[in-house]
C-alpha cells in the first residue's frame, strides 16, 4: 500500500512563510509534464506535412477530432462548437493519457492525485459559468438560479458544487481504486498471471471510459449555460 | 482474551465480511436483471446473438465494478497489519466497511438498469448500436460515482490519522460516517440507474432525439446525485471535525 499513499511532496515557502497547503506533489507534477510533452509532440508530428493523402500519425489525429467534433455540434450548435471544440479534445485528450500512463512500470497516472481532477473540474465549472455570462449577461445569468422559483436559490447553488465535486471525485476515485486493485493482485500472486488481464480492464477500459465521461459531462455543464 | 490488540484484529475481519458481504448483492441482482434483458432480446433477433451477448458482457462488467471495489476493501482490511490498541481504529475498520459495502448496493442495482436496455435496444435499432453503447458507458459509469464516494470514505477512515480523536464521541463519529456515506449512496444508485436505463430505451426507440436525451439524461442524474453529494459532505465532516 505505500506506493499508492505515499506521494513524492516537496514543501516550499514564499518570504519565509509556509503552510500545510504549500506543498508541490512531484510525482503528479513530472508526469504531468510528461502527459503534456507526449501531446505537444503528438500534434507536432500530426500537423507537420498534413496533406490530402494523410500520413499514419494524421490518420489518427483526424479521427479523434472529428468525432469530438461532431459530439460538440450535435451538443452545442455549428457556431459555438469552433469556440469549444480545442478545450473539449484537449481534455480528453489529456485526461486519456493521464490515465493510460500508468500502465507503464515506474508511472504512475497524474489523474490518481485528487489535486489533478479537481482542478480540471473547477477549470471546467468557470469555463461554463463564463460562458454563461458572456451568452445572457449578469442578469440573466443570475436569473437561472431563481428558476423554477425563487426559493430554489439554494438548491441550485448547491447542484452548482455538487457538479464539481462529483464530476472530480468520480475520475479520481476510479483510478485510484484501479491502481490499488492492480498493486494488490500484484502482490498475491507475485506479479505472475493476473495483473495483466487487471490492466486490460481497469487501466485501458475503465480509463478510457472515465475520460470521456469527465469530457462529456463538462460539454453539457457548457451547453446547459449558454442555452 | 478481550485486550485491545485482539479486538482491533478482529473488528478487521468484521469490517471485511461487512464490506464484501453488502457488497455482493447490488451487482449480482444488476447483472441478473441483464443477463435476463439479453435472453429477451435474443427472442426478438436469434441473429444477433454475438452482438448481444457482446454488449451484455460489457454492461455486466460496468455493473460489477462497485462490487470489485468492495473486494479490495475486504482484501486490504484483511491483509492490514497494524492492529492498534487504540479502540477507536477497531470502529474505523467497522466504519470502511459499511461505507464500501452499503454503497457498492445500490450503484450495483442501478448500473444494471442501462445494460438491460442496451441489450434490448441494440435489437430494435441494430444500426445505432455504437451510439447506444457510448451513452450506456457514460450512463453506468455515472451510477458508479456514489460507490466511488464510498469508498473515498472508506480509504480516508482506514489511512487517515486521527488518533488525537478521543473515544467516546469518536466511536460514533468514524461509524456515523460509515453509515452516511453507505446508506447515503443506495438511492441515488438505484435512482440514475433509473434514469439511465430509460434514456437508452428511449434512445432506442427515437434515435433522432438522441443528443436532447442524452443530455437530459445526464442533467437528470446530476440532480438524482445530489443527496449523494450531502452524504459524502457529512461523512467528510464526520471524520475531520
Amino acid at each position: 500500500m505505500d506506493e499508492i499513499t505515499n506521494v513524492w511532496q516537496v514543501p516550499f515557502s514564499i518570504f519565509g512563510y509556509h503552510n500545510s497547503f504549500m506543498t508541490l506533489n512531484m510525482t503528479t507534477l513530472i508526469m504531468t509534464w510528461i502527459v503534456m510533452g507526449v501531446l505537444i509532440l503528438f500534434s507536432y508530428f500530426a500537423t507537420k506535412k498534413s496533406g490530402l493523402i494523410p500520413h499514419q500519425v494524421q490518420v489518427v489525429a483526424e479521427l479523434l477530432a472529428s468525432y469530438f467534433y461532431g459530439l460538440v455540434i450535435d451538443t452545442l450548435d455549428e457556431e459555438k462548437a469552433k469556440k469549444y471544440f480545442p478545450m473539449i479534445c484537449t481534455l480528453f485528450m489529456f485526461f486519456l493519457l493521464c490515465n493510460y500512463i500508468g500502465i507503464i512500470p515506474m508511472m504512475a497516472e497524474p489523474t490518481r492525485d485528487l489535486n489533478t481532477t479537481l482542478s480540471m473540474g473547477v477549470l471546467g465549472g468557470i469555463v461554463s459559468h463564463y460562458s454563461g455570462i458572456r451568452v445572457k449577461g449578469i442578469m440573466g445569468y443570475l436569473k437561472e438560479y431563481f428558476s423554477p422559483m425563487w426559493f430554489m436559490a439554494p438548491l441550485n447553488l448547491i447542484g452548482e458544487i455538487a457538479q464539481v465535486v462529483s464530476i472530480s471525485f468520480r475520475l479520481y476515485g476510479n483510478i485510484l481504486g484501479g491502481a490499488i486493485i492492480i498493486i494488490i493482485l500484484s502482490h498475491l500472486t507475485g506479479s505472475v498471471f493476473l495483473p495483466p488481464f487487471m490492466v486490460m480492464f481497469f487501466g485501458l477500459f475503465v480509463g478510457l471510459v472515465q475520460a470521456f465521461v469527465f469530457t462529456m459531462l463538462t460539454l453539457v455543464y457548457i451547453s446547459l449555460k449558454v442555452k | 482474551m478481550f485486550d485491545a490488540l485482539s479486538v482491533t484484529h478482529a473488528a478487521l475481519y468484521v469490517g471485511a465480511g461487512i464490506s464484501i458481504g453488502f457488497g455482493a448483492i447490488g451487482a449480482a441482482v444488476g447483472e441478473g436483471f441483464t443477463a435476463g434483458a439479453a435472453n429477451e432480446a435474443l427472442s426478438f433477433r436469434p441473429e444477433k446473438a454475438g452482438d448481444v451477448v457482446k454488449n451484455m458482457l460489457v454492461g455486466q462488467a460496468i455493473a460489477e465494478s462497485a462490487a470489485i471495489f468492495a473486494l479490495v476493501i475486504s482484501m486490504i482490511l484483511i491483509f492490514t497489519k497494524s492492529p492498534s490498541e487504540n479502540y477507536l481504529v477497531a470502529w474505523k475498520y467497522i466504519g470502511a466497511g459499511l461505507a464500501m459495502g452499503l454503497s457498492a448496493v445500490g450503484t450495483g442495482i442501478g448500473s444494471g438498469f442501462p445494460a438491460a436496455k442496451l441489450c434490448l435496444g441494440v435489437v430494435r435499432q441494430p444500426a445505432y448500436s455504437t451510439k447506444l453503447l457510448t451513452t450506456t458507458l457514460v450512463g453506468s459509469a455515472i451510477c458508479q460515482t456514489t460507490a466511488i464516494y464510498g469508498m473515498i470514505i472508506a480509504l480516508l477512515l482506514l489511512f487517515i490519522d486521527n488518533s488525537g480523536m478521543s473515544l467516546y464521541p469518536g466511536w460514533g463519529a468514524v461509524l456515523g460516517s460509515g453509515l452516511a456515506a453507505g446508506f447515503g449512496a443506495i438511492g441515488p444508485g438505484i435512482g440514475e440507474g433509473i434514469v439511465a436505463g430509460n434514456a437508452i430505451k428511449s434512445i432506442s426507440r427515437n434515435p433522432e432525439a438522441s443528443d436532447v436525451l442524452t443530455r437530459t439524461m445526464l442533467v437528470g442524474m446530476a440532480v438524482t446525485e445530489s443527496t449523494g453529494v450531502y452524504a459524502l459532505v457529512i461523512a467528510l465532516l464526520l471524520i475531520v471535525l
